[in-house]
């Protein structure tokens, strides 16, 4: 176990290196990304462009400039922004974190309880024409695309019905869980309704395959044999192996969304979570930043399918352990 | 008597039919996937006409700008961009749509038609659609199926590799290749990219999705290997290709195909998004996700030019999965043996 | 519209290298300054700031003072020293915050172009040729902070300019003796024999290599601004300076708000220079989108958004809250920058078949319709000093823009030999420039060519299209001036000096250079020492000699819409620095 733990961590470091050098490497090919005129200010003379270059130590070559850069990461934890001068990084994404944190595990809820509600009673109801009702909805989740879909949120709650049927919406934007957990969840509400839409088809829809291919399994037939009800039948013994492919799409989805791949949420209601500090370090060009919220996404892409992997051996205890 | 019916029942009903006639023939029972394959079918057609519409029946074009143009509705003849005219006469509107035979959907904020234009972009959506979701199914398929099979170092690599793949910034590179694609074209062997070529989008698309469906695929291998049956077979001999071939990948296949149309729906929208970072489909080309990413930029005053495609594109993803749980059925064997649907 | 960011633009008679403003598109950007919008008037007073009276400005009523301003903006706009900062969008702030020796007056309408004296008791008379200003320092401010406002402050304030590496210590501090070595070596600046201070007398020195009839203005924008001489010799970040003004900064996150409160040290001296505001305080909130910024002032959860409205949105403001926008002209404009040392734009007639074939009223309508924007045919704006009404490029002809020939335009594409050819249209990815964008790529392969258009980010695409490596032969782009000298357009968009290659800062986009009309340019710098107006012929004659070589595609001038919540009130607009923030009543 602790082997497999060590190996574990050996390849996640590994994963994060090459994640940060291929983002280095991205960045500096591009051409007219230098930022050195963007700081300097609208037409600098080339002195000033030549002083700011060397107080960034852009005239470094890239290596040097990446070590650095790590260092200050790492080791100093005292990086700071090329667009916000003297900010630091770190501390921009540690406010961010709960932001998101908040967004995603409601959202990650609303959406697990909807997929198993839909996807078990699509199994059950197979053969009628609920089945492919519940289908048809869950695939119209997934095919609406989020920011518009935010947008309308927006338009109706806060504009075309906010003085009468959506009065009791409050104002877009994050209000933390210090503040008390009603208006923390009040203003979360619609964040999370609209990010979970898209995410509980895809699982229903998986998790009904998966459900409907092991009810003619063997062990589920001498269930049955054994005259087990069938909702039994269903939830203790279809469901758990059927659990597999969710638990995989779950982990990948839960630890890229933490990581900040809701951002056009975050953007579309006002959220300022680690997705939305992403979206504005690309648009602004702003490597530290960019860094910092890639590196801090792939980790908890790599500790969450370490969770899966460890999950698989108990969800089946049939599947041995590598 | 009895030994007539017994040997009735024990005779077939046809010369035996092989597993794809049978599957064929399944299919066609199955009422719903034939409904949505005509769905689709009518889909795909109406895109493939889109020039027939443009000319004969809407008269309007696709592509070039009308900005000042101007149009004729019940004899009066009003600017496609209409200037407001209410109070401080701020902002111009698109024309609303006309529901005739000129700017069914009305128009978008160039002053072209959207009807024309969703079916010319639909060709667009789909081809990228399917042709990602194929490539990405078919990638995570194999290195799914080698993972989950083989296990130890091989595994161990793969599912490391899949993790940089998962966890890489698509965005960052999207910018910044957009970039680079402004005054040079990329060339891979023999294949020169520029930014508005839709290899580039179904490439991207095909290959950062990989790890969502291959880890899907290498749990269930992971978890047939310990079959009865793939025991058996290992017991009884049988070489890795054919344990793969004949019985993992069988088994697999339901998953993959209930994955393909799921894919193909959200890719249609990533491709939106990629769009919209000058990758891939470039104005005045247009693709539902393009139109829409328009659309919303007129929300609050023209609703269907957002509304249209995504109803387009919500029909085609349904239809799609319908089609696919259809084919499943019709594929599985055990399915027919329970006579359940 | 001004975006994000802005530059502003300097101008120095005698430095060639005038400074541009210019605005990008929609992402933040950290650079930029604000543009002025300055109509205007006549000559440019030399030496002495007409003063006048003070009938404009508008007396303190206590009854509305108090109360939380909410203000709102797509993102912040970088650093808050404002020795470096060079945007629009923190300059409006700076003025009920920090104060030069001298500011221009804070009211609405014509008299806002006028300098006052600020930290200064007068403006004096200059002597020594023009040369020399003794200004008095006013006696018993203090900084936010309680120290007390000396002419050591003033002394080294002048000297931090060039320590920080501020975007315009180049262009407009250079006249000061003694800057040479300051530019050479910031560390070590000391302007000596430039900036004097006698604390005895309570007076500051400053002396110039060369009379500067434009110096009091630069003295009056926020890079001259005077910081405590304990303000860090770098550029300070997101950590706020103390300030002599009505409001000081009491925080600032980019990523959430930036707060402003009362000064308690700050006792009003002149009303037309630094009044008492309103609000108690001002909060900054960053990070929604336009549309929910739109949303939530008509909802009244905030007072104002300073992004442009959405183009979704403008009817229903225009008439649902039509009480509450206010629109401006602005002195700017659109153009298409045409690269002449690039085929096919290295053809004359390549680049006038591209002015005859724009429609400018399709470009108005994209960017909101007639009442906020109106097509122009020359370099300098309407109304603008050395404006002169003519049009090459329009039919039927005339003296203003009246319409597009697509016929001609197509003939001389074909006459030039460069049809077919490929062209790349570069714009900023917001809205408006994408619309933009895609409506010049339609017209280009209606006349002949076969043309693409990339929107990139718009933090990026201003410095892009700057630099010659990248190749870029037509792209959208805005500029805003806040002078009212001609040269500020015309010299600085268009003259040699402006275009450096490889660099990613050379305004001079189109790479233009023509020794005949640059020998034209500096014949009209120097007329101004003598007569504005005879200057102002002259660039005229330069603008049309520039037009006749169609170096770029000049578009539309814009409006500026300010739109206010139904509870603020006393909204008053500066040609200078736009609405007047801190005098906004929220009681």
């Amino acid at each position: 176990m602790w082997r497999f733990a060590g190996k574990r961590a050996l390849a996640a470091l590994l994963v994060l290196f090459a994640i940060s050098v291929l983002v280095f490497l991205i960045f500096f090919a591009t051409p007219g990304i230098d930022p050195a005129a963007r700081i300097a200010g609208r037409n600098a003379s080339q002195e000033t462009l030549t002083q700011v270059r060397a107080s960034f130590g852009f005239d470094r070559p890239i290596w040097v400039q990446y070590g650095l850069m790590m260092q200050h990461l790492f080791i100093n934890r005292d990086l700071t922004s090329f667009v916000n001068r003297g900010s630091q990084v770190i501390p921009q994404v540690m406010q961010a974190i709960p932001v998101t944190l908040s967004l995603v595990f409601g959202a990650a809820l609303i959406w697990v309880v909807l997929a198993l509600i839909m996807g078990v009673a699509a199994t059950a109801a197979r053969g009628t024409v609920i089945d492919p009702l519940i289908l048809v909805i869950g695939v119209i989740g997934v095919s609406l695309p989020v920011f518009w879909l935010g947008e309308v949120v927006n338009l109706v709650t806060q504009s075309r019905l906010h003085d009468t049927v959506f009065a009791w919406v409050p104002q877009l934007g994050y209000v933390p869980l210090t503040d008390g957990v009603g208006p923390w969840a009040l203003h979360l509400l619609f964040p999370w309704l609209t990010l979970a839409v898209l995410y509980a088809g895809i699982y229903a829809r998986v998790l009904r395959s998966e459900m409907v291919a092991s009810m003619n399994e063997d062990y589920v037939r001498m269930a049955r044999a054994k005259g087990i009800g069938e909702t039994r039948v269903l939830i203790r013994h279809s469901l758990r192996t059927s659990m597999i492919s969710i638990v995989s799409l779950f982990g990948l989805d839960f630890g890229a969304l933490i990581g900040g791949a809701a951002l056009l949420t975050e953007v579309v209601f006002g959220l300022q979570g680690v997705g939305k500090l992403t979206y504005d370090s690309l648009q602004n060009f702003d490597l530290p930043v960019i860094l910092a919220c890639v590196l801090y996404a792939s980790f908890f892409v790599v500790l969450a399918n370490f969770i899966v992997d460890l999950l698989y051996a108990w969800l089946d205890p049939r599947v041995r352990h590598v | 008597m009895t030994t007539l019916d017994t040997e009735r029942a024990e005779v077939p009903s046809s010369p035996t039919a092989g597993p794809w006639r049978t599957a064929w023939r399944d299919l066609r029972r199955n009422k719903v996937a034939m409904g949505s394959l005509v769905v689709l079918i009518i889909i795909v057609l109406a895109c493939i006409a889109a020039p027939l519409y443009e000319s004969s029946i809407a008269h309007t074009d696709a592509f070039t700008s009308n900005v000042a143009g101007t149009i004729t509705i019940n004899g009066q003849t009003v600017p496609v961009l209409e200037p407001s005219t209410e109070g401080l006469g701020l902002g111009v509107n698109p024309i609303a749509p006309t529901w005739t035979a000129q700017y069914f959907l009305g128009s978008d904020n160039q002053g072209r038609d959207v009807a024309s234009r969703i079916l010319y972009g639909g060709r667009n959506t789909l081809i990228i659609g399917f042709a990602s979701a194929i490539l990405c199914c078919v990638l995570a398929g194999i290195i799914g199926i080698v993972s989950g099979f083989f296990g130890r170092g091989v595994d161990a690599v793969l599912s490391r590799g899949l993790d940089v793949l998962w966890a890489f910034p698509v965005y960052l590179l999207a910018i910044c290749l957009s970039v680079v694609l402004i005054s040079s074209s990329l060339t891979i062997g023999p294949v020169t990219l520029s930014s508005a070529s839709i290899l580039l989008p179904i490439v991207i698309i095909g290959i950062v999705y990989v790890p969502y469906v291959a880890r899907p695929i290498r749990g269930q291998v992971m978890s047939l290997r310990e079959r009865e049956f793939v025991q058996a077979a290992v017991g009884a001999g049988a070489p890795d290709m054919r344990l793969l071939r004949r019985e993992i990948l069988p088994n697999v296949l339901p998953t993959i195909i209930v994955f393909l149309p799921l894919m193909a729906a959200i890719n249609m929208l990533t491709e939106a998004a990629l769009s919209f970072l000058s990758i891939g489909v470039q104005p005045p080309d247009s693709s539902w996700g393009t139109i829409v990413n328009d659309g919303v930029g007129l929300l609050y005053t023209r609703p269907w030019v957002a509304i249209a495609p995504g109803i387009l594109l919500a029909i085609t993803a349904v239809t799609l999965n319908l089609l696919g749980d259809g084919v499943r059925d019709a594929l599985d064997p055990k399915a027919r043996l329970r006579g359940a649907a | 519209m001004r975006l994000h960011r802005i530059a502003t633009v300097g101008v120095s008679l005698l430095a060639v290298g005038a400074l541009a403003a210019c605005s990008s598109g929609s992402s933040p950007s950290p650079s930029g300054s604000s543009g002025a919008a300055a109509s205007s008037a006549s000559a440019v007073p030399s030496g002495s700031a007409s003063v006048g009276n003070d009938s404009d400005v508008r007396p303190y009523d206590p009854a509305h003072a108090g109360g939380t301003l909410t203000l709102l903006a797509k993102g912040a706009a970088g650093t808050l020293d404002p020795k470096v900062n060079y945007t629009l969008q923190f300059w409006q702030l700076y003025q009920g915050t920090y104060d030069g020796l001298t500011a221009f007056k804070h009211v609405d309408g014509e008299g806002s172009f006028t300098v006052v004296p600020d930290l200064a008791e007068s403006i004096p008379d200059t002597t020594n040729g023009g040369k020399t200003y003794v200004f008095k320092l006013r006696q018993g401010i203090k900084f936010s902070d309680g120290a007390d406002l000396t002419t050591d402050d003033v002394v080294s304030s002048f000297q931090r300019i060039f320590k920080v590496s501020s975007p315009t210590a180049g262009s407009f501090y250079n006249g000061i003796v003694g800057a040479d070595a300051c530019i050479k070596a910031p560390e070590t600046c000391t302007l000596e024999g430039g900036v004097v201070g006698d604390k005895t007398a309570g007076t500051v020195t400053i002396n110039l290599t060369a009379p500067d009839p434009e110096f009091l203005y630069k003295l009056s924008v926020p890079h001259a601004a005077i910081n405590p001489k304990s303000a860090p010799t770098k550029d300070a970040g997101n950590t706020p300076i103390p300030t002599t003004g009505a409001y000081m900064f009491k925080s600032y996150d980019p990523n959430t708000a930036l707060v402003m409160v009362r000064n308690p040290n700050f006792k009003e001296w002149s009303r037309a220079a630094q009044p008492a505001g309103y609000p108690d305080e001002i909060d900054y909130k960053f990070g929604l989108t336009v549309e929910a910024e739109v949303t939530a002032v008509e909802n009244n959860q905030a007072n104002w958004l300073y992004d442009p409205p959405p183009a979704d949105r403008l009817a229903e403001i225009g008439s649902k809250y039509a009480s509450q926008v206010h629109v401006n002209q602005l002195t700017a404009f659109w153009y298409l920058p045409l690269n002449v040392n690039l085929a096919p734009f290295d053809n004359l007639k390549a680049r006038q078949a591209v002015n005859w074939a724009i429609d400018r009223n399709a470009i108005v309508k994209l960017y909101g319709g007639a009442n906020l924007a109106q097509p122009v045919c020359t370099i300098l704006p309407p109304g603008f000093p050395g404006y002169e009404a003519n049009c090459q490029y329009t039919n039927p002809a005339g003296d203003t823009w009246q319409g597009a020939d697509l016929e001609k335009a197509k003939q001389l594409v074909t006459e030039s030999g460069t049809a077919g050819q490929e062209v790349t249209v570069i714009v900023a990815d917001d809205e408006v420039n994408k619309a933009v964008g895609e409506y010049v790529q339609s017209v280009l392969n209606q006349i002949g060519y076969k043309a693409k258009v990339k929107a990139i980010s718009g933090n990026i695409q201003f410095t892009y299209i700057q630099n010659s490596n990248n190749k870029v032969q037509i792209s959208v782009t805005q500029w805003y001036q806040d002078y009212p000298a001609a040269s500020d357009f015309l010299n600085v968009l268009l003259g040699c000096a402006s275009f450096t290659p490889g660099s990613d800062s050379s305004i001079n986009m189109s790479g233009f250079c023509d020794k005949k009309i640059q020998a034209q340019m500096d014949d009209a710098l120097k007329t101004e020492q003598t007569s504005f107006d005879e200057a102002n012929k002259k660039w005229a004659a330069v603008d049309k000699a520039m037009m006749e070589q169609s170096p770029m595609v000049p578009v539309m001038t814009p409006k500026l819409i300010d739109f206010i919540s139904k509870d603020t009130g006393n909204y008053q607009f500066s040609k200078q620095f736009y609405m007047l923030v801190d005098q906004l009543w929220v009681k």
